[in-house]
């Protein structure tokens, strides 16, 4: 059984990281199909978070598809996260080890290369929404 | 509720009762004796015109055991006050200042009946205690009381008469009155301060007061008092004389009614009307007193005899008991109008 | 969903001064409610009406669809934690509990004991002997014990060690997951609300300044920071909670419940410490504000 943690400083929303840390359990393989999710009695009391914070998590991970709760029982693992096969991820590295190749080459610092990721890879999102 | 206010009251009553203990012992090493002087002295179902003699002789030789009975006094008479400090004003005030109200007036009770069964648990505790003081101390002094009844020679345990202020307090049944009443009045008085120590000493306050007024302005009201003339010459009679003439005239004791409460003594003429001053025997301050009965002075008495005295008790006590009554019923009123 | 606290006008006074003035609430059940605010604003005398002990001034107040608990059947449906954990110094905490079970007739002897069971304290000890924290948790016991419906918590972490504190939002989570209890408490440490809360109502200087469900409060309050401007031009709609400027830049704390498009202005999110900050430093002199947002140049 995976157990959570929270980062009170990171910004992202308590809920969020829940379903981060399931997700990232997932594709570590360190969650499997039938596995149960701690209880939401236990998560909350452990991290004296609100329980209706891990209600939420659970219901938008049902929501995903990856588990199912069974009323009485539990919530259980049901999906999978396909992030993409491996063979996808090579020539999309190969592409990114360029382009921060090409970034270094005109001056740009550590910093700078963070805040142009970030703040690209944010107004994509949101004309992802849009 | 009942085993809260119980285990709450559990030091309180735990020093009662070792206090009740304690005295006990004491009279009941001594009781023992004073009864056998009684009885060798020759008292004891004495019927007829020796007795007098007899209580005499036993009054003095239970001067014995004045210091017990002075403490016995002491105890009777201070009990309703330190019972009224100790329990009725910390019976609130100190939920008050640890603020553990907030934790018992959320408990499935409402807060009348929190309250009630307080009152009605220690209420009865002090009562029960003050009569058990009283019963023993009663049984302890009941043969003083009955010599003095049949002495000749008024000579009262410490000289106090069964009116006289402290003796009235310590004996019968108004000890219990009195207790009812303090525990009331320092649980009242704690309701409204919410402090415990200016309770307390609001409420000895009230106390020592309304002890004070009861004897000089109730209790000789309380029946009608009875009228009696005395021969000035007499020798339970006294009189005053000043240089300039006047002069007042007092009775220690009514010839005949040992032990009757002397209210109020002065000169009055033949007539029975008061006079303050005779013009006639001015100047005559060696022979006052014959001169004064030579002209028909006599001194009037007012007074309550000795066969008032357990109406006067019973009829005191009832007072009492009514006003603490009265105070439990304002507190309850007091306690819902809180919530304001 | 039903109310648990529905208020209307509600206000009280002590002699001259209005404690809580036109309190007008709406909280729903299910949720874990946190009430903040500086000292002295109001929420304990907020708490207390909601509990039966204060009685309203003016205005008024239901508790769970009924009158705030003042007879028995209402007092067993709502458990109540008063500031500093008050408990029987001299009674030990079994005898306690004794009192919880003598008291109220929903009491689970089994939960209580289970709970005191992993306080790791002699049973037997005195209440007045324990550390603050044993003592918030034997208050809490009693207080969950009895099965309420509605969990009301004045401050109850306020003078407990980091460790204590933790330790009681645990247990406080806990309960409220397995007995599906609405909880409503009050702190001033808004950092521990925001982990525990989806519900807040602050309190500031006697009156409401905002409430609702925690994810609308954040999706609704932004800052704002741009080029200087005051007074701040602003969309209709828009409410300035707190504004600081400087020479050169302004910063606003505003609610507004459509999004502020104005490219003059730098939109971004607020935690919800800063946001119930903005509303208590509303009514603080104007030179603190300077000081504490400005930055010259």
């Amino acid at each position: 059984m995976i157990e959570f943690h929270l980062d009170g400083r990171s910004g992202v929303a308590p809920y969020m990281q829940l379903i981060h840390q399931v997700r990232h359990a997932l594709r570590l393989d360190l969650l499997r199909q039938g596995d149960q999710l701690p209880k939401v009695k236990d998560v909350a009391a452990g991290l004296a978070i609100n329980p209706n914070t891990v209600l939420k998590a659970y219901r938008e991970l049902e929501y995903e598809g990856l588990v199912a709760a069974r009323p009485g029982i539990g919530t259980f693992v049901t999906g999978t996260l396909d992030g993409g096969s491996l063979a996808a991820h090579r020539p999309l590295r190969a592409e990114l080890a360029r382009w921060l190749a090409k970034a270094r080459r005109a001056g740009l610092d550590d910093e700078s290369i963070e805040a142009i990721f970030a703040s690209t890879f944010r107004s994509a999102r949101e004309e992802d929404i849009a | 509720m009942t085993w809260l206010t119980w285990r709450q009251f559990r030091p309180q009553t735990a020093a009662a009762l070792a206090a009740l203990a304690a005295f006990a012992v004491l009279l009941a090493v001594t009781g023992p004796h004073l009864a056998s002087l009684y009885q060798t002295d020759g008292v004891t179902g004495c019927r007829g015109a020796g007795c007098g003699q007899a209580a005499n002789n036993f009054l003095s030789d239970a001067g014995r055991y004045q210091v017990v009975y002075a403490l016995g006094v002491a105890v009777i008479v201070l009990a309703p006050a330190i019972i009224g400090l100790f329990w009725g004003a910390p019976l609130i005030t100190r939920e008050f200042e640890t603020g553990t109200f907030r934790l018992a007036w959320t408990q499935t009770i409402t807060r009348t009946r929190w309250l009630a069964t307080k009152l009605a648990l220690a209420g009865l505790a002090a009562i029960g205690v003050s009569l058990g003081f009283s019963l023993t101390f009663g049984w302890w002094t009941a043969p003083i009381g009955q010599a003095a009844r049949l002495a000749t020679d008024s000579s009262f345990p410490l000289g106090m008469g069964p009116f006289s202020l402290l003796a009235f307090d310590a004996h019968g049944i108004v000890p219990v009155g009195y207790a009812a009443f303090a525990f009331t009045l320092g649980v009242t008085v704690g309701l409204l301060l919410r402090r415990t120590i200016p309770a307390m000493a609001l409420t000895l306050a009230i106390f020592a007061a309304a002890q004070v007024a009861m004897p000089l302005a109730v209790r000789p009201h309380l029946f009608p008092a009875e009228h009696t003339t005395v021969a000035v010459g007499s020798v339970d009679a006294t009189a005053h004389v000043s240089g300039n003439g006047s002069f007042s005239l007092g009775v220690r004791e009514l010839a005949g009614q040992p032990g009757a409460w002397v209210l109020s003594a002065q000169a009055v003429n033949a007539a029975g009307q008061p006079v303050s001053s005779v013009p006639a025997c001015a100047g005559q301050a060696q022979h006052t007193q014959s001169c004064l009965a030579s002209q028909g002075v006599q001194i009037g008495v007012t007074y309550q005899p000795t066969t008032r005295y357990w109406a006067i008790q019973w009829t005191e006590t009832a007072i009492y008991l009514v006003i603490a009554l009265a105070l439990a019923g304002f507190c309850f009123w007091r306690l819902n109008l809180r919530r304001s | 969903m039903t109310e648990v606290i529905e208020t209307a006008g509600l206000g009280k006074r002590y002699r001259d001064v209005w404690a809580l003035s036109d309190c007008t609430l709406s909280v729903p059940a299910g949720h874990v409610v946190g009430l903040v605010g500086p000292n002295g604003a109001g929420k304990t005398t907020l708490l207390s009406l909601a509990s039966g002990l204060l009685a309203p001034s003016t205005g008024t107040i239901s508790v769970l669809g009924g009158p705030p608990p003042t007879g028995p059947a209402q007092l067993a449906r709502v458990g109540f934690l008063a500031q500093d954990a008050p408990v029987y110094a001299g009674l030990s905490i079994a005898e306690h509990l004794k009192l919880g079970a003598r008291l109220n007739p929903r009491w689970d002897a089994g939960l209580a004991r289970a709970r005191i069971s992993r306080l790791d304290v002699d049973p037997r000890r005195k209440a007045g002997k324990l550390s603050g924290g044993q003592r918030a948790q034997v208050a809490l016991t009693l207080a969950i014990a009895k099965r309420p419906e509605l969990l009301i918590l004045d401050e109850p972490v306020a003078s407990l060690d980091p460790l204590a504190r933790r330790q009681f939002l645990q247990d406080l989570m806990e309960a409220a997951s397995e007995q599906e209890l609405s909880v409503v408490l009050s702190s001033h440490l808004i950092g521990d609300m925001e982990r525990v809360c989806d519900y807040l109502i602050v309190l500031v200087a006697s009156r409401v300044r905002a409430a609702g469900p925690v994810d609308d409060l954040l999706a609704t309050h932004h800052l704002l920071t741009g080029p200087r401007q005051d007074p701040p031009r602003l969309p209709a709609g828009v409410r300035v909670i707190s504004a600081s400027h400087t020479d050169r830049q302004s910063t606003l704390l505003v609610h507004a419940t459509e999004p502020v498009l104005n490219p003059a202005w730098t939109v971004s999110g607020v935690g919800l410490e800063d946001m119930a900050l903005a509303y208590m430093r509303q009514d603080a002199p104007l030179s603190r504000d300077h000081h504490h947002l400005g930055v010259c140049k």
